[in-house]
């Protein structure tokens, strides 16, 4: 059934007709969503969509050309401050800004990339790592880049379109999400792609097969870094004021952990993993106001632990979540997606 | 010169904590491949543990002490044997999210339990008491930390080395499936790994803890700690407390003669370059992988 | 004549609509209530200053035990958000925009609160008290945004000036945390030691993950000053006089209002707090100022969670939102946003639990004389078993 009779085949963008359909039902559904919910879900979204394009690019990294990388943060700090500055004091268009900025994080994913060519698993963990908090410090050192005191972000148009609301910003940020999720699940049939999958698997056999592994391990850390890169230039109009101590090593362990949660080596799955740890991210601080649950957590504060630290359950909750997800299901959210499908398409065996 | 003394002496002081964090990171990493994230915050459950024992309950030293290192190796062996010999076909990317969710768990629980309220656990030897060494400062707990650092360092080294345990432990790193064959039971091996490391742990937590105690407290000394031990191999224990030492002294001497800002991140700057010259650490060999 | 005629007018139509429709005069009040949000970092390594947020909670608690104000309550809403601005953001977005906030107040952190800044002006809803001291909140001003805690920059004055020209100082150096915080205090010494002829003999930089302080200690040490103004927080300021202890480096040390929880820092530095002065805004724990002992009787011991200390964040949180209770009270019955703005503004001379505070119209060019708030600061040394001694009475510092 699943057999693949031609090449084109194995890298056309849309496999079948059922997915294109089902494509552009997403599409509608996510260009009609901010009519349909409060202002409040679409900063959600937004939200969500940043670290969706994040987690494609680290997906790419991580999940595809099987490096490691706990220094996306950095990445993240560079692609906002660029744009930021490139704005504020160069005075260039946003629609110049981004990209340019999202260029100077690839050149660092570049850079990085170069001792990532000797080195793998913990030791390749904690030079990037080292990176990640390396950068935000160079940053909050250099006074033109408002110091430690952070610099709040310029006005945002594009063209004649003046985005002040969060709903303008939803359609640019999708946008540019859904074109990177295409592009990045593009780039994985492509030449390239294939090369990422080779060096994941067996980086030596790929040398042997030709693939050149310089290129192709520092192309990897500068096309996820590019992803952070641009995804950081959104986030910073998303709080409309950064600075470095935003960028710390724990959101660069969030990242990871939504590539592994979502499933690695599946743009799909990035996007599941993404959407649902950033909103746990931002929705558990509301566990306690669950009727019945709250209740009975704030009695059990009072006689084992202590009122003051309730708030801290939401961690407790959030590790759960992770264990729990990890235990059963090694290939994350992808793999729980493949599960069910198989059991719908072999239905009633 | 005298400054570049006391640069040596408190690089060295420090260091005997990372040494301390470095070498609970090695054991578990030597039988089962995962940086454990979570080793800082078993250290702090543990640590805590103590606390309440000397605070709420008026424990005597000895007694308190005791306890925690006892409820650390608990704590070790229930990790390993309900959450991690649980995890179905682990795979490495996997088993760190894992360490990491249970690192939230345990934060939770510590943060929920004690509030977030800097905090100071009473100690029989005062943290801000010092020895002079002519005029070279070493406080008290700092000298101890030493110590116990080293002694735990030599009967690790020992006992991995030599007792059939730690053989034992030695070939189930090295393969699995063969180790079993040879009658090994290797997941009481593995929850014994998590025990010592465990205690290991503890112990540095334990002597981190007079100075002053919070939830955060044990971030840096852990990512120090698995920084240290990447630098010396990640395999090696001697490596991980030689590379623990120069991380303490080069951060005091970066610290006291170029830039105090930059202290915490030129370690990882030298690690980065270490490793570029040696790509396993200073004291692994290097391992060829066959395709 | 006619302004008042405005007002009676308008009371009237705010009457008349408010009884025949019965429904919302002003986004956040009822008939029966009045919204407030707070965010303050429950969790994460901020969460020791989370006390703030719940001391305000208790505090409007004891007021709606009393009747509330003019026959409403005060519904209190409080969020975690870790001190992570994304998630100030998320949680100042869902309460104004799902249950719609009257005011915000205080609000824990300069990061989290410029955040939401530009979100709250824009709806123009009023916020009294960010409980923080940079210069930030009125460098410009808005319209809407009242600071209560004096800045970072007049205690720094302060305490400079009583070391260099009452006790005599002639070395002076400063360990400053890299934050907005640090930095607006190390600012102000320099300037302030410029003013006298001196220069910092050392400015040491603390990172907020640094946890051995012997490098510090040893840079403070080689300057050889004799005061160190600690511009930290107070594990920090803590683990620095220990090590500075440890090292037999004795300088009079010195610390803003962050580290003048006496009680807290003599445990965690195991009693070698003492001597240390520090500057206050608001009074000692242990004050017998009457309004203080009520706090503490009624606020403090009938309402707060039983592990809850008695402690300067505590009821820094009682303090911020002092001067919004009185403008509501103020206001009367028919509260719209314009007026509590407008009483906000009138406020001249009020004083609960901290220094005089003061506002005036609203002028984008003197932040600081229409928005800045309270102005008065007090220094206070700490004795033996955390006791405070008073050298200063509330003083007032020009700025700039």
């Amino acid at each position: 059934m699943d057999m693949k009779r031609h090449y084109y085949e194995d890298v056309q963008l849309f496999t079948s007709g059922v997915i294109v359909f089902w494509f552009g039902a997403f599409i509608v559904f996510l260009a009609l969503f901010p009519f349909v919910v409060k202002n409040y879900y679409v900063y959600v979204a937004n939200y969500m969509a940043i670290n969706v394009i994040v987690v494609i690019g680290l997906n790419l990294l991580v999940g595809y050309t099987g490096q490691i990388s706990l220094g996306h943060a950095g990445f993240f700090a560079i692609g906002a401050y660029g744009t930021v500055v490139l704005m504020s004091k160069a005075s260039f268009p946003f629609i110049v800004a981004l990209p340019a900025a999202a260029l100077v994080a690839a050149l660092f994913g570049f850079l990085l990339g170069l001792p990532a060519l000797r080195l793998e698993g913990p030791y390749l963990a904690i030079a990037t790592l080292g990176f990640g908090l390396t950068i935000t410090q160079i940053i909050g050192r250099i006074e033109f880049f408002g110091g430690r005191q952070g610099l709040h972000t310029p006005e945002l148009t594009i063209g004649p379109w003046h985005l002040d609301t969060d709903i303008d910003f939803y359609y640019l940020l999708i946008t540019l999400t859904v074109l990177l999720a295409v592009a990045a699940r593009n780039l994985i049939k492509t030449r390239v792609g294939r090369a990422f999958i080779a060096i994941r698997d067996a980086d030596i056999a790929a040398e042997t097969m030709g693939v050149n592994l310089v290129m192709y391990k520092t192309l990897a850390f500068a096309v996820s870094a590019f992803y952070a890169g641009i995804a950081g230039g959104l986030y910073a109009f998303v709080l409309r004021f950064i600075e470095p101590e935003i960028f710390t090593l724990l959101m660069s362990i969030m990242f990871l952990a939504m590539v592994i949660v979502g499933g690695l080596g599946s743009i799909m799955g990035s996007i599941a993993g993404a959407c649902l740890l950033s909103w746990m991210d931002l929705q558990l601080r509301n566990i306690l106001s669950i009727p019945y649950v709250g209740l009975w957590l704030e009695a059990l504060s009072q006689s084992y632990f202590s009122i003051t630290g309730i708030s801290n359950i939401q961690y407790i909750v959030f590790g759960l979540i992770l264990v729990l997800i990890m235990l059963f299901e090694p290939l994350g959210i992808f793999g729980i997606w493949i599960r069910t499908k198989k059991y719908w398409k072999t239905w009633p065996f | 010169m005298l400054d570049f003394m006391q640069m040596i002496a408190s690089g060295i002081a420090v260091g005997s904590t990372y040494a301390l964090m470095g070498i609970a990171m090695v054991i578990i990493y030597k039988t089962s491949e995962v940086p454990n994230f979570a080793q800082g915050e078993m250290a702090l459950i543990s640590s805590f543990f103590a606390f309440m024992l000397l605070d709420q309950y008026g424990l005597p030293y000895h007694l308190a002490f005791a306890a925690a290192l006892i409820f650390s190796i608990l704590l070790g062996f229930f990790l390993e044997f309900s959450i991690l010999r649980r995890a179905k076909e682990p795979n490495v990317l996997g088993l760190i999210v894992i360490t990491i969710g249970i690192e939230m768990i345990l934060l939770g629980l510590v943060s929920w339990k004690f509030g977030a309220d800097p905090k100071s656990m009473p100690f029989p030897i005062s943290p801000w008491e010092s020895f002079a060494i002519g005029n070279v400062f070493v406080s008290q707990l700092e000298m101890l930390t030493l110590v116990v650092a080293l002694i735990i360092m030599v009967i690790l080294f020992v006992f991995l080395r030599y007792s059939k345990l730690g053989v034992a432990m030695k070939a189930t790193q090295q393969n699995h499936i063969a180790a079993r064959i040879m009658g090994i039971r290797t997941n009481r091996i593995m929850m014994i790994t998590w025990g010592i490391s465990s205690f290991v742990g503890c112990v540095a937590g334990l002597l981190i803890a007079p100075t002053t105690m919070q939830p955060f407290m044990m971030w840096d000394p852990l990512l120090k700690g698995f920084a240290a031990a990447v630098m010396g191999g990640m395999t090696s224990l001697p490596g991980a407390v030689v590379a623990a030492y120069l991380l303490g002294i080069i951060e005091n001497l970066f610290g006291g003669y170029v830039s105090i800002e930059f202290k915490s991140a030129v370690a990882f700057a030298i690690i980065v370059l270490v490793l570029c010259i040696k790509p396993s650490g200073l004291f692994a060999r290097h391992y060829i992988k066959k395709v | 004549m006619k302004k008042t005629g405005f007002w009676v007018l308008a009371a009237i139509v705010a009457m008349v609509y408010g009884l025949s429709f019965n429904v919302m005069a002003e986004e956040g009040l009822t008939g029966t209530e009045i919204h407030i949000g707070q965010w303050g970092p429950q969790t994460g390594p901020a969460a020791p200053w989370g006390a703030v947020a719940r001391g305000t909670g208790d505090y409007f608690k004891w007021i709606n035990a009393q009747g509330g104000i003019h026959g409403r309550k005060i519904v209190y809403h409080m969020f975690d958000d870790a001190y992570n601005p994304a998630k100030t953001m998320a949680g100042v977005k869902e309460l104004q925009e799902g249950t719609g906030i009257f005011a915000w107040a205080c609000g824990v952190g300069t990061s989290p609160g410029l955040a939401v800044r530009d979100y709250i002006r824009e709806r123009k809803i009023p916020w009294v008290g960010p409980a923080t001291g940079s210069s930030h909140w009125i460098t410009p001003p808005d319209r809407n945004l009242f600071a209560v805690y004096p800045l970072y920059y007049i205690e720094a004055k302060a305490l400079v000036r009583l070391g260099v020209e009452e006790m005599g100082f002639k070395r002076v150096a400063i360990a400053y945390l890299n934050d907005d915080y640090g930095k607006n205090g190390l600012e102000a010494a320099r300037k302030e030691l410029i003013a006298h002829g001196k220069k910092l003999v050392a400015k040491v930089p603390v990172e907020l993950k640094d946890q051995d302080m012997k490098p510090h200690v040893m840079k403070l040490r080689q300057s050889k000053a004799d005061m160190v103004l600690l511009w930290v927080g107070p594990v920090h300021a803590a683990r620095l006089v220990g090590t500075a202890k440890a090292m037999k480096f004795a300088p009079q040390f010195m610390s803003t209002s962050t580290c003048s929880d006496f009680p807290l820092m003599m445990h965690i530095t195991k009693g070698l707090f003492q001597g240390v002065i520090t500057a206050s805004f608001a009074e000692m724990p242990d004050s017998d100022l009457p309004l203080m002992q009520k706090y503490k009787k009624e606020v403090y011991e009938k309402f707060a969670a039983k592990d809850e200390r008695w402690g300067v964040f505590y009821y820094a949180g009682i303090l911020f939102v002092e001067p919004l209770v009185e403008a509501l009270k103020k206001a009367g019955r028919d509260l719209t946003r314009e007026k509590l703005i407008f009483e906000l503004e009138k406020l001249k001379g009020f004083r609960g639990i901290g220094g005089e505070l003061s506002y005036d119209i609203y002028n984008p060019k003197n932040g600081y004389k229409s928005r800045g708030g309270m102005r008065e600061i007090f220094l206070v040394q700490c004795m033996e078993g955390g006791k405070a001694k008073k050298l200063t009475d509330w003083m007032r510092i020009q700025y700039p």
